[in-house]
């Protein structure tokens, strides 16, 4: 099949052919529409369902920070109360002996019927 | 809160876009019903009229849209040149895999309702141009698409495609004469007449 055989089709014939393909164009499926539209849902899900606030346990958490703040918090109480009892010795440097020497103080002072199992350590 | 759907009708496209952003699914379902039919009849277009493959490609391009939506700035891009734009990426990466591929395995619609003669002979012209369109250069394609079919102007089409508007010109130009030529064999049974 040659194109020279015949005469090109003139504009108002290319015309003809694109305003046919406009109206034969196909509508979207029912299918379509609801999947376009989930994905909308989807990806606006952390804008548009803002998570409901919770009093409490987790309202508090919320306040200082979330779990990775409540570990910092819990660890800085456990590091100060270690420190406070092992290393008495460290307040002397501060008070320079116009109190009682920190080292004076026994485990057992602070708790007596510990005393026992946290001295060995 | 939601606006209600028939009151967004005078809304621009860009404005239902940040609406939307915000978490307005009224406006994200305005969008929808605006942007789908374009999207899926440029892609079907550009895809030789594979159905299929067309709707894979709207709803991709919807879903970068909605991706995009929270970043999207009014003032800086119409939605339609970036939809546009984004459809005419993704049917060159396709078309490129699917090279050699038959495009025209697209089954016949049945129809035997009253004013089917017409629709009959919209198909038959319609699907002539398709093959006619899969048989021009990438970006002559899309050009002419662009122009003749979804009725952009010159210097949006520049704006989709990343060019100058003479070039743009040129493409279209071209892109006719060769579909003007391509066609000219089926001159009847596009049901024009072969009056020389």
């Amino acid at each position: 099949m040659r194109m020279t055989d015949k005469r090109p089709l003139s504009d108002a014939e290319l015309d003809g052919l694109f305003a046919a393909s406009r109206r034969a164009a196909p509508a979207p499926s029912d299918d379509l529409m609801a999947r376009v539209l989930g994905d909308a849902a989807e990806a606006a899900a952390p804008a548009a369902v803002p998570a409901p606030r919770r009093a409490g346990r987790r309202g508090l958490l919320a306040q200082i920070g979330g779990w990775p703040a409540a570990a910092g918090l819990a660890a800085a109480a456990v590091a100060g109360l270690a420190i406070g009892l092992w290393q008495p010795e460290a307040l002397d440097d501060l008070t320079g002996g116009y109190l009682a020497s920190a080292a004076g103080y026994e485990i057992e002072d602070l708790l007596p019927s510990y005393g026992d199992l946290l001295g060995e350590g | 809160m939601d606006m209600a759907f028939d009151a967004l009708d005078g809304v621009s496209d860009e404005a239902l876009l940040v609406a939307y952003g915000n978490g307005d699914m009224a406006a994200a379902r305005a969008l929808t019903a605006r942007l789908t039919p374009r999207v899926l009849g440029y892609a079907t277009r550009l895809l030789g009229g594979d159905r299929a493959e067309a709707e894979d490609v709207a709803q991709e391009a919807m879903l970068r849209l909605w991706k995009q939506a929270g970043e999207w700035r009014q003032g800086e891009a119409k939605v339609t040149t970036w939809l546009y734009r984004v459809v005419t990426n993704l049917c060159t990466d396709r078309r490129r895999r699917a090279r050699g591929v038959a495009l025209d395995q697209v089954p016949e619609p049945e129809d035997g309702a009253p004013g089917a003669e017409a629709r009959m002979q919209d198909r038959a012209r319609a699907a002539a141009l398709d093959d006619a369109l899969a048989g021009l250069p990438d970006r002559q394609r899309q050009a002419v698409v662009l122009r003749h079919i979804e009725g952009l102007s010159n210097p949006e089409i520049a704006a989709v495609m990343d060019i100058g508007v003479e070039a743009v010109e040129s493409l279209t130009a071209r892109g006719k004469r060769a579909l003007a030529a391509a066609l000219a064999p089926r001159r009847e049974e596009l049901g024009y007449e072969d009056d020389r």
